[in-house]
């Protein structure tokens, strides 16, 4: 759902950059010293699968797909600062390994993914732990892959309003919000289901392995 | 030290590209980066256009639609937004092709580190992913439907990560044992 170059313009995302960098910078800091024999192999084993996971896509019905993004697995695993800093590499690396997603709206992308992701999954899952994992994860992921599509969505849906010739004629993402959520939305509902199973197999997965535990 | 002004040259090409909203300077800039990236141009274009085509065809059918109904006049948005996501990916590609990452990152050890790993990591990741692909379309006559692929990818994933585990804590203890994480 990630959002490529040339249609954020430089009023989003030089601010968004402005708020991403001192949080890069604090997870950065988290995490040193901390990059143990326990979590360094299991951190870059699932970064590694966030990475894939956002170049694999899922058939959606009506013959179309859609990928997943991981940042809930990463966040459930390892914490929301971590799995903000690890899904920021995977943007990176998709940006200047693979060339997809964009560094100009790698910041966007990072905060609405990233951080918002990870922070509402792991707030969701701790809300929801009562009714057990199997209600928990699903729903926590789910429910964070929404939020994260609709924030994109309102970013994409504010370009027309944001950055304008003096016609008017947009001069980034050209269609207002009325079109980019539901543009978002529906497909992310079926999305969001796909990761929201596949973060519960492999979490319990982990669980099973005691890969849990090393959160930052 | 190339790569490193390589990588900066293009970070501040693509920050300058979406300043400019002149569909002619963003044309002659596109000729240039053409000309200049030398040999192999085509199929850097192609890499670009391969890249962006999804998103430049849905934006452009979409803004002509849209223009179509209120009778606004569509082209030149759709020149400015073509030519800037074209020129930006064509940016790109070419930098992914000609920038050794590994030695524009030389400076920071850490950066590298990460690198090297989730890069070997993903690397694993895609041949156990194609050889057990590999197996799977071996033992099997007919095309498996939907559900059985999703099955059959869930039972080999969870089989793979715990290879990827494996394989990853043996490269950090490896690393470990020769003081690369020492610093």
């Amino acid at each position: 759902m990630h959002i490529p170059d040339g249609l954020i313009s430089p009023q989003t995302y030089l601010p968004a950059a402005a708020l991403a960098l001192p949080l890069w910078a604090y997870a950065a800091r988290r995490l040193r010293g901390r990059l143990g024999d326990e979590l360094l192999p299991r951190l870059a084993v699932f970064t590694a699968l966030a990475f894939l996971l956002s170049t694999l896509m899922l058939p959606l019905p009506g013959g179309t797909s859609g990928h997943a993004v991981g940042v809930g697995l990463l966040a459930l695993l390892f914490g929301p600062w971590l799995a903000f800093l690890a899904y920021s590499l995977v943007l990176l690396l998709q940006a200047v390994v693979v060339g997809a997603g964009g560094i100009t709206s790698l910041p966007v992308n990072a905060l609405a993914i990233g951080l918002l992701g990870a922070w509402l999954t792991v707030g969701l899952y701790a809300a929801l732990r009562r009714f057990g994992d199997t209600v928990a994860v699903p729903v926590a992921v789910w429910l964070a892959v929404m939020a994260s599509a609709l924030v994109l969505a309102l970013v994409l849906g504010l370009q027309p309003s944001i950055a304008q010739g003096p016609d008017g004629t947009p001069r980034f993402f050209p269609f207002g919000p009325a079109i980019t959520v539901p543009a978002l939305l529906v497909p992310h509902v079926f999305i969001g289901v796909g990761e929201a199973v596949l973060t519960l197999l492999v979490f319990r997965h982990a669980q099973r392995r005691r890969w849990v535990g090393v959160r930052t | 030290m190339r790569d490193r002004v390589a990588l900066a040259a293009w970070l501040a090409a693509v920050l300058a590209v979406t300043l400019v909203h002149a569909p002619a300077v963003l044309a002659g800039a596109l000729v240039l980066v053409l000309v200049v990236s030398g040999g192999g141009r085509g199929a850097l274009m192609l890499r670009a256009l391969r890249l962006v085509l999804p998103v430049l065809l849905l934006v452009s059918v979409g803004y002509l639609a849209m223009a179509w109904w209120s009778g606004a006049v569509a082209w030149p948005y759709l020149l400015l937004v073509n030519l800037r996501v074209l020129l930006l990916a064509l940016l790109t590609t070419w930098m992914v092709r000609d920038v050794r990452l590994e030695r524009a990152l030389a400076g920071s050890p850490s950066a590298l580190r990460w690198l090297a790993i989730v890069r070997s990591q993903v690397h694993v990741f895609r041949r156990l992913a194609a050889e057990y692909r590999a197996a799977v379309q071996s033992r099997s006559t007919v095309p498996p439907t939907l559900g059985q692929r999703y099955r059959a990818g869930a039972a080999l994933g969870l089989a793979v990560l715990d290879k990827a585990v494996y394989n990853s804590e043996a490269l950090t203890q490896g690393m470990r044992s020769r003081g690369a994480l020492d610093d």
